[in-house]
């Protein structure tokens, strides 16, 4: 099965104090870290371990700069079999120009399947995924925690409101936008991704694929960044960590969540 | 000069040529056999410090000064050893006697010699003794160490040497009466009474026989050697001469290849990826178990045993190069002989590797596996957010490392300088992950800034520019995150001017020191605040409180650095505690649980390593545990609390301790 997964590389924000840049547009990069977008991790395994079972190729597609393709080489060292970057230089860049760009990308590729993360960790749109599958003119499902393969089509679980779940059949090719938690992600070690040096990477810039300002136009953009503003409502719980324990306890019970 | 004794032997010496021959020729060919693995093996260069060599073949290897740490059977072991040495002439003298060859007459009665003679006789019969101790040992105490050895090759080969020792004496005994002689050995004094009933005749018949016998024992002997545990008679001094010299570092991944890039992959998956040293320690076990008797993870129930992992890697090598079947096929040590579940049981303590006699090595044998899983992603997965965390943020919380210096907030009043590129500074204070972040740890990091403050020493921390010291990525087996975060240490190290390193946790002190390559001195705190009481820098105003103190020395503060007479000479000169010592302590201390894998993976296991030692302290009626680790005092309290014993004992940090009174 020929496979292609979008990946994207992200903020790692666990427990920074973000701030917000003078240009209120977006946030202070500076001194972040970054990492592959968690929910594409899973698509990649995903990706990956069907590669694995059924045999095909796997291609791992990004948009950014040389910075992000640390994490194609990550890709690679999963068990990508190629890494494709398209260096969109300084242009702005939404979803509609995003899944444009990926469109043409992935066009010109044999593929049976196309795997996107349910939403990225930064913006959190969840929406190039599906814009990819309606430019592309392929069948799409959101948010899948499952697949299981059968001949020309695939079963599919995908995660609903309120912990239902529905089962489907989608015919190939088509593409899915994956869930966290629809496996374990393999560790790659340093060493794993200094290895994968080795395997094909390739870049384009927008004028290589043919593409112009004003095919990836956007059509939003980012007006301003705030904080939301501070709410009442919140209760802060201080002292050691078992007297804090022990207040929660007893706010659960007082609220019924726990017997 | 030939006495007439080889007349009265009536076995003609071509029987002997014979059997020496064929023995010899089986046994040149069964060597060859056992050097083939090491030569495909990895390289490993022990061919250097020649003088720390041959210090320690005297040593561990000629006084066995590790065997009387079991007392009993260290002893009889050093009677059989030396009887071994003092014997290995008189083989020789048989041999060549049996083989109508001049060389030493076996019959002296006067000179050297006869007191070689003399000399031999009484080992023989300590020898003798020794096995018949041993045997009953084994078959009336059968201490539990000995579990997956191979009882039935212990009794063969104690009966086989009990066996050379009658039959030379025996052999002795009848030609002294045979010949007259007026000389008076102990086996004559053993068998003379015994050989009066014995015609001339009669003698000279078991004259022949004790010696064909003899002979043939010898060479039945020689040829179990290499095919039985007791190959440890030829390899055990060479294993101890070619013994790891360096204390508490890890080998690197591969010996000779400076790009671990282009290696097919790192560390152990088949039997050949061990290092020639690696496979003389399965040659060297001597299965006493030892190593067993004193790992943390066996005696708490989990799967790993020392022992067993060489003996299965051994038995796995032997099949894979046989001497008498054909080879096995299956090479591959990882799932097939060993368990993913005994690789991550291991603690890195090193209790096993301080109390083997013949000096195996298990530590490196582990990570070396554990390189190859987590190379292949087969690590608990548990670990990658961890290994991702670290990679990324350079802790394993993936915290920020601009909240790298939050604790210095709880500080009150003092201090801290946070070093910059180009900075100079007396004492660099290496905090590492945990003693930063960790809110339990960081009370150790505020006593020890106190009291560098109060000592008026000049020091400066890294803050956000620190990493961590990879002391847990290295044993957990990710080496290439291990290699990244010491390049970027070392990179910032050289931008800053300092004079010396302390560090909070010993695990931190034992990287910095052993794995990474540095030019100053680092330290743990233990030694610098020895230093700074002792040069008076820092007084104590009072006395700690009254109780029964006990020290828990962690294993990479004591056994991997040595460091076991700081901690105890401020307890006791400068606290004035008297400490109750644990039976199971310096040397012998008892893992905590660990710092590394045990801390994001759960091993299946019987008791908790911690709670079994605080089952020891308070076996000595301890009621505070001084320890002088952020990990040996987060286990032991968590011990405490989920087995209600707070209240009855207590865990405190050194550091700590010396803060209190200051």
């Amino acid at each position: 099965m020929e496979i292609v997964v979008c990946i994207k590389r992200v903020p790692f924000t666990q427990e920074v104090d973000l701030e917000i840049a003078p240009s209120q547009k977006d946030i202070v990069k500076e001194g972040l870290a970054f990492v592959l977008n968690e929910w594409d991790n899973y698509a990649l395994e995903e990706a990956i371990s069907l590669k694995e079972r059924l045999g095909g190729q796997v291609t791992a597609v990004l948009i950014g700069s040389e910075e992000d393709e640390e994490v194609l080489r990550r890709a690679l060292a999963m068990g990508a079999d190629r890494a494709v970057r398209v260096d969109p230089g300084d242009v702005y860049l939404d979803v509609r120009g995003i899944s444009k760009i990926l469109t043409r990308v992935v066009k010109d590729m044999p593929f049976d399947l196309i795997l996107t993360g349910a939403q990225a960790d930064d913006t959190n749109e969840g929406c190039v995924g599906v814009m990819l599958a309606e430019e592309l003119g392929i069948p799409h499902a959101s948010v899948v925690k499952g697949i299981e393969v059968l001949d020309r089509t695939l079963r599919i679980r995908v995660e609903l409101e309120g912990g239902t779940e529905e089962v489907s059949t989608i015919r190939l090719p088509a593409l899915l936008t994956i869930q966290t938690g629809i496996n374990e992600p393999r560790y790659v070690s340093v060493m794993g991704i200094r290895k994968a040096a080795k395997k094909e990477l390739k870049v384009f810039s927008l004028e290589e694929l043919g593409l112009d300002s004003e095919s990836i136009k956007p059509d939003s953009i980012v007006e301003r960044l705030y904080f939301p503003p501070e709410q009442g409502g919140a209760h802060m719980l201080t002292g050691d960590p078992a007297t804090v324990a022990e207040k929660i306890l007893k706010i659960l019970k007082e609220k019924g969540v726990i017997q | 000069m030939y006495t007439k004794g080889s007349e009265a032997l009536f076995i003609p010496h071509w029987v002997f040529w014979l059997i020496c021959v064929l023995s010899l020729g089986i046994f040149v060919r069964t060597i060859k056999r056992r050097i083939t693995p090491l030569r495909q093996a990895q390289k490993d260069p022990r061919f250097n410090q020649w003088r720390l060599r041959i210090s320690a073949l005297i040593k561990d290897g000629f006084l066995q000064i590790r065997q009387p740490r079991y007392p009993f059977s260290g002893i009889v072991h050093l009677v059989i050893f030396w009887g071994f040495v003092i014997l290995g002439l008189r083989s020789l003298q048989l041999i060549f006697y049996g083989l109508g060859i001049p060389f030493i007459d076996p019959f002296s009665t006067q000179g050297i010699w006869y007191r070689y003679a003399q000399l031999k006789d009484i080992f023989e019969v300590l020898v003798l003794l020794a096995c018949l101790l041993s045997i009953i040992r084994r078959a009336i105490f059968r201490p539990s160490r000995y579990k997956g050895s191979s009882q039935l090759e212990a009794y063969l080969v104690l009966s086989l040497i009990s066996f050379l020792m009658i039959t030379d004496l025996a052999f002795d005994a009848s030609h002294i009466m045979l010949q007259n002689s007026n000389v008076n050995t102990i086996s004559l004094k053993l068998l003379s009474n015994f050989f009066k009933t014995f015609s001339p005749s009669e003698l000279s018949y078991i004259f022949s026989i004790s010696f064909l016998l003899h002979l043939l024992t010898f060479f039945v002997f020689l040829n179990l050697l290499p095919i039985s545990k007791h190959f440890h008679i030829i390899t055990a001094l060479p294993n101890v001469f070619f013994k790891k010299l360096t204390k508490g570092s890890i080998k690197p991944a591969r010996y000779g290849i400076q790009q671990l890039e282009d290696l097919e992959y790192l560390g152990i998956k088949q039997i050949t990826d061990f290092t020639w040293k690696h496979i003389l320690d399965f040659y060297s076990c001597t299965e006493c178990g030892r190593c067993s008797d004193n790992c943390p993870a066996n005696l708490s129930g989990r799967a790993l045993s020392p022992k067993m992992l060489t003996l299965k890697l051994r038995d796995s090598l032997y099949s894979a190069f046989p001497i008498f079947k054909k080879a096995s096929e299956q090479r591959e040590v990882i799932g097939q002989v060993i368990n993913q579940e005994e690789i991550w049981s291991c603690t890195t303590c090193g209790a096993c590797e301080r109390e083997c006699p013949v000096f195996i090595e298990y530590i490196d044998k582990i990570v070396d596996m554990r390189r190859y899983l987590v190379e292949q992603g087969e690590n608990p997965s548990t670990f990658n957010q961890v290994f991702l965390n670290m990679e990324k943020t350079g802790n394993p919380f993936g915290r920020p490392a601009q909240k790298r210096t939050e604790w210095i907030q709880n500080l009150e009043g003092i201090q801290v300088r946070i070093l910059k590129k180009g900075d100079e500074v007396d004492t660099l204070f290496f905090v590492d992950s945990y003693p930063s972040f960790d809110p339990r740890s960081q009370s150790i990091t505020l006593a020890i800034a106190k009291g560098l403050s109060m000592a008026q020493v000049d020091f400066g921390i890294l803050g956000p520019i620190e990493k961590d010291s990879g002391h847990q990525v290295r044993r957990m087996g990710e080496e290439g995150l291990f290699q990244l975060l010491k390049e970027q240490n070392q990179k910032t190290f050289e931008t800053i001017k300092f004079q010396r390193i302390i560090t909070a946790d010993p695990h931190s002190f034992n990287t910095l020191k052993n794995d990474y390559d540095l030019k100053v001195e680092v330290y743990h705190y233990t030694q610098y605040f020895l230093e700074l009481l002792k040069g008076g820098r820092l007084s104590l105003k009072g006395m700690p409180k009254e109780g029964r103190y006990t020290y828990h020395d962690p294993c990479y503060l004591g056994r991997h650095n040595g460091i076991y007479e700081e901690p105890r000479e401020i307890l006791e000169k400068f606290l004035g505690i008297k400490l109750l010592e644990m039976k199971r302590s310096r040397d012998r201390s008892f893992c905590c649980g660990g710092a590394d894998v045990g801390l994001w993976h759960e091993v299946r296991e019987e008791e908790r390593m911690a709670q079994k030692r605080i089952k020891m302290a308070l076996e000595v009626g301890a009621d505070y545990i001084i320890t002088a680790c952020p990990f040996c005092l987060m286990h032991l309290e968590d011990a405490i609390k989920t087995h209600g014993l707070e209240g009855k004992i207590q865990v405190v940090d050194l550091m700590e301790l010396i803060i209190s009174v200051c």
